[in-house]
């Protein structure tokens, strides 16, 4: 069987990337991501050498809120409401830098 | 006579207004239908009977004072709905069928929601779908398997499967559904029912917790496709919440599509989506909806477009691409569970588009992906210069059966291989029932150009008007 083309050590690499977990789904994953890349490389058929980027598919471009318009936004009670941990009126998460 | 939960919406407005029922009759019919069937086929994450029958309650009193007038105001008062469960309802449990979201109560409410809520409806509960809407099943759902009611041993599609199955099976009088490829389409196709899903940028999607933004469109999923006009016409509109969402005026797509009739329209059958690998039964039932579309008066013609399968790869890539971004932000920290909550699939669509998004990989990934889009869509610029509308199949075949969806890394996207070019090209679809093969549901689909819904809600009321497939019923 051919080599897969996402090896397990970059299944590794990107489940660093992406902050998951994957611990014991390497070979599975490896072997599905392969998989897919595969078949995505079928695009290298069309020629889009002079084909513009398509970036929104109707056409809107700089989309700006009205300055005047109302603004919506949450109490902090309500942006709190699903935290699993708050202190002192703020989310707390674990430390972030070493002291 | 019907029972009260198997009437089209506008028979239940009908019955609103005259008052020959009461919305309390109405949405205990509905809910009646769920205790009694739902334990078999699990439409349902959340049912909200008690906020349920308050809504309705409250409408009647209101109809009481105000009379049928009020109908004018509040266009959907006193009907009872499904919602999917990835539109944000707020105070209500919303868990896109996720671990990760399990407990999550939004505070605040989408647009959609909102405007249906303002419009006078009731809401009946929130339904499963695939996890974050990852699917073409509703397997992939975090809880449980929803099963389709034409038979219990299939699934009903995805990923708005709970939506399409409580339409079906007479649970609510219409649900609410959302597609980036397929997932409105198809499961309507795979339960016997219509669904719309309108241009990308019609209907807002804030408040929908994202899976693909560029694709991601919500629409209705409804018993006619008249009754999905006539709820287009209540959410689509431009939201100053959502930036992509469209500033063009909003027509009214029930009335316009009275006007209509097939004198003069073409409608294209792509060779190429006949040529893919197509179950016989659909593919004989969707050339007999078009010879009888041929006989009121369409004219048929072949035309050419290029290939669903680069449209497969497209889609692949820039919803792995948008996945992976759109739930970067799910940490568990102000809202939800944390990352070790995601479910196999949606590791899988995080790691292809962490992947594909990266350095080195961008240009040969997303951005090929986004210029082989701009092709797709001049080719179907060029499509509707000939025709008015496609025609085509909404799946390659029927339902089926739990558990086939595993076989394959892309399921999803190789089965939703006829409805992902309209999708990546953010044109307007929608799927009506056409037949039945080996027994289970058949959907034809129809695709308009850009902000055409009319032009296909038109063809296809034409098509229900004079064919009774819409009417066919599950034997639950």
């Amino acid at each position: 069987m051919a080599e897969n083309i996402i090896s397990k050590d970059e299944v590794e690499k990107i489940a660093e990337l992406s902050n998951l977990d994957v611990n014991g789904q390497e070979d599975k994953l490896s072997k599905m991501l392969s998989e897919t890349v595969k078949y995505v490389e079928n695009l290298n058929e069309l020629n889009t050498s002079n084909t513009p980027i398509t970036y929104q598919v109707t056409g809107l471009t700089n989309v700006f809120q009205n300055a005047e318009g109302k603004s919506q936004t949450l109490t902090k009670k309500e942006a709190l409401s699903n935290a699993k941990e708050e202190k002192d009126g703020l989310f707390s998460t674990k430390a972030v830098f070493d002291r | 006579m019907k029972n009260l939960n198997e009437l089209t919406l506008l028979e239940a407005l009908e019955g609103l207004k005259r008052r020959e029922f009461s919305s309390i009759d109405l949405t205990k019919s509905c809910l009646s239908r769920i205790k009694k069937i739902d334990k078999k086929i699990k439409a349902f994450v959340t049912i909200t009977e008690e906020e349920a029958l308050k809504s309705a309650a409250e409408a009647d009193e209101v109809i009481g004072k105000e009379g049928a007038i009020i109908f004018e105001t509040k266009p959907l008062l006193g009907i009872p709905y499904a919602c999917k469960d990835n539109f944000s309802t707020k105070g209500i449990k919303t868990t896109a069928s996720s671990n990760v979201l399990k407990n999550y109560v939004p505070p605040f409410e989408s647009t959609v929601t909102r405007k249906l809520k303002e419009a006078g409806t009731v809401l009946l509960g929130k339904t499963n779908m695939d996890a974050f809407a990852h699917g073409s099943s509703t397997e992939t759902s975090d809880f449980f398997e929803t099963r389709n009611p034409w038979d219990l041993k299939k699934v009903p599609g995805g990923s708005s499967g709970g939506s399409a199955v409580a339409v079906s099976s007479d649970m609510c009088i219409f649900a609410t559904g959302s597609e980036t490829a397929g997932s409105i389409r198809g499961p309507a196709a795979w339960c016997g029912v219509t669904g719309l899903k309108p241009t990308y940028g019609r209907v807002s999607r804030y408040g929908v917790i994202a899976m693909a933004s560029s694709t991601d469109s919500p629409g209705p999923i409804a018993k006619t496709v008249n009754d999905a006009a006539y709820i287009l016409n209540i959410i689509a509109g431009k939201d100053p919440l959502d930036a992509t969402s469209s500033p063009k005026q909003v027509i009214n797509y029930l009335l316009k599509s009275e006007e209509f009739n097939l004198k003069g329209i073409r409608i294209g059958k792509p060779k190429s989506y006949f040529e893919i690998e197509l179950e016989e039964g659909v593919r004989e039932k969707v050339d007999e909806a078009t010879e009888k579309l041929k006989s009121l008066g369409a004219e048929i013609v072949d035309i050419d477009l290029i290939s669903p399968k680069y449209s497969i790869a497209v889609y692949t890539i820039l919803q792995r691409s948008e996945v992976s971004s759109n739930l970067a932000r799910l940490d568990g920290i102000r809202y939800g569970n944390d990352r070790t909550n995601f479910g196999f699939e949606a590791k899988k669509r995080i790691m292809l588009g962490t992947y594909s998004l990266s350095a080195g990989y961008y240009d040969a990934f997303y951005e090929k992906a986004q210029k082989v889009r701009t092709l797709i869509i001049n080719d179907f610029n060029e499509a509707f210069k000939n025709v008015d509308v496609l025609a085509a199949p909404t799946m390659p075949c029927v339902a089926l059966n739990l558990g086939e969806s595993d076989k394959s890394a892309m399921f999803g996207e190789l089965m939703d291989v006829l409805t992902e070019p309209s999708s990546v090209a953010g044109l307007p679809g929608v799927s009506i029932p056409c037949g039945l093969s080996s027994g289970m549901p058949v959907g034809i689909q129809f695709i308009g150009n850009h902000f055409d819904e009319s032009k296909i809600i038109g063809v296809s009321k034409v098509f229900q008007e004079n064919t009774n497939f819409c009417k066919l019923k599950p034997k639950i």
